[in-house]
């Protein structure tokens, strides 16, 4: 018996264990295998969304950014340094072209420092960051666009989800690449009614989680600069009719714009001599500035190109993410500025001067 | 008080001055009044007495001193006149004082129709600057272009407009 076992020692497990142990590897691996084959189910439009507008409060990130605008037949591509800290602080330092190289702004969420060091000149203006989370605000987008989700796509080695925004009665062709881990938008992408793409920002690098000192978003004025102040901004009111008192009977402030768009707020915005009604509007998503100022103060205003309205005398701009109508009708000069198309700008100045 | 603006009022009462109504309210005073009425017997002795002065002729020596004055303040008018007279038949200062009234009459035209056309130059960034304000609530907008537009529009307002880089 000795020997017997001596011998099964030597030989190791039996021929049926090695078999039992093999299938089960077997399986073990054909479950692996099947598992990374199977996609992960895609996050809904909802979620995505939510999780992107919860970004700001939760997450910080250093990162160079790429910026290209079409203008007409003009193309500009600019590339920043961006750090972003929460809540609401950022750092943008412009490495190019050169005609903007060099550039600082910080902002600490209160107030904006402009740093130009080829005129070693600083302007100090409001803070232009919204650092709070706004999740909720996904059911609004939802409302007023269709959104859809394309899929995903690795930009930059992270996993991003590709959502589609397409205007319902107002808005603009977005494509959005969201980093599903952080809700950051690496690659945004913007598109005409042609289907051309008139604005693209992306990220060529980015970092999270980083421990930015607070000392990048605190602003050293840099010795013997001189130093503007540009709170060119009055008081806003929230009423039409306020707004009314203060700017004067001549200009026309309706309540509603196409219907869609509802008066926020506005203000007389002012710059030395020149002053002009603003009044913003919003559909819950998106912004329309309606400026008003009369031409005895300011003469016809010579940017874009002429287009064709019902009003008369108009010429269209396009600065890339926003868009800007200008005209003239009885004794004042309007604007409507927006990012969503030519069309939707052209028929606010209709409804304008029919109100009238 | 009464009695007091009675009392100031009795010497044009006594020379028939005052309106009827004022001279009726006087009279009625004067009825109930033994001050009044003695302050005005004693207005009445010293005009008495007045009235009965011979009239006297002044001396010719004031006469001329009188004369003497009235002229050379005529005179000292005359000349200031005739100088600016004098000096605006000189084309020169005829010509500056013309572009003085001018520049003042031309001078708030002029900075109404600078501001005006500085205003158009301006303007859209001033708009293009206050709408991206506003924007900042958008949830889809690009943090580092609203940074680079309100940068642009900043220098622009400030006097230094950047021209865009250009690409092929």
């Amino acid at each position: 018996m000795m020997a017997v076992a001596e011998a099964r020692k030597r030989r190791g497990p039996s021929f049926v264990v090695r078999a039992a142990v093999a299938c089960v590897l077997t399986v073990a691996a054909a479950g692996a295998v099947a598992s990374a084959q199977s996609p992960k189910p895609l996050p809904s439009a909802a979620d995505i969304l939510r999780t992107m507008f919860a970004a700001p409060a939760l997450v910080d990130y250093e990162g160079t950014k790429v910026i290209s605008t079409v203008q007409g037949t003009r193309a500009e591509t600019v590339t920043i340094l961006e750090a972003y800290k929460r809540l609401g602080r950022l750092r943008l330092e412009f490495l190019s072209p050169e005609s903007v190289s060099g550039r600082l702004i910080v902002d600490d969420g209160l107030s904006a420092w402009q740093y130009e060091p080829s005129l070693h000149l600083v302007i100090r203006g409001p803070s232009f960051v919204q650092g709070t989370a706004h999740p909720e605000r996904a059911t609004e987008v939802l409302r007023r666009y269709r959104v859809s989700v394309l899929g995903r796509e690795a930009v930059i080695g992270r996993d991003t989800v590709v959502v589609a925004l397409a205007p319902g009665e107002a808005g603009s062709n977005r494509r959005l690449w969201i980093d599903e881990a952080t809700g950051v938008a690496l690659r945004t992408e913007e598109r005409d009614a042609g289907g051309e793409i008139v604005y693209v920002s992306y990220f060529s690098r980015v970092s999270y989680s980083l421990n930015l000192p607070p000392a990048l978003f605190r602003f050293r004025q840099p010795a013997g600069a001189k130093m503007l102040n540009f709170y060119v901004s009055g008081d806003a009111v929230t009423s039409v009719n306020e707004l009314q008192a203060r700017a004067g009977k001549d200009i026309i402030l309706p309540a509603r714009l196409l219907n869609r768009f509802a008066f926020r707020d506005g203000r007389v915005a002012r710059h030395g001599a020149f002053t002009a009604a603003a009044a913003a509007y919003t559909d819950g998503v998106g912004v329309v500035t309606v400026f008003q100022t009369p031409i005895s103060r300011m003469a016809f205003p010579n940017v874009g190109g002429p287009v064709a309205t019902r009003t008369g005398r108009a010429r269209f701009l396009d600065v890339g993410y926003f868009r800007v109508l200008v005209w003239q009708s009885r004794g004042m000069n309007y604007a409507v500025l927006g990012n969503m198309p030519q069309a939707v700008l052209i028929a606010i100045a209709d409804e304008l001067a029919a109100s009238r | 008080m009464i009695h007091a603006r009675i009392v100031r009022q009795l010497s044009a009462y006594l020379d028939g001055e005052l309106d009827p109504s004022v001279s009726r309210a006087v009279a009625a005073h004067l009825a109930e009044c033994d001050a009044c009425r003695h302050e005005l017997a004693m207005l009445r002795q010293v005009k008495g007495l007045l009235e009965r002065l011979p009239e006297v002729e002044p001396p010719q020596a004031v006469w001329h001193g009188l004369r003497a004055r009235l002229a050379a303040e005529d005179r000292a008018t005359v000349t200031i006149l005739d100088t600016m007279r004098a000096a605006f038949r000189r084309p020169a200062v005829a010509a500056v004082a013309a572009m003085v009234v001018l520049l003042l009459v031309a001078l708030p035209l002029v900075k109404g129709r600078i501001d005006r056309l500085q205003a158009a130059d301006i303007g859209v960034d001033l708009y293009v600057r206050e709408h991206a304000l506003q924007s900042v609530v958008d949830p889809f907008v690009d943090r580092a272009y609203l940074g680079l537009l309100i940068g642009d529009a900043n220098l622009a307002l400030a006097g230094a407009r950047r021209t865009p880089g250009e690409e092929p």
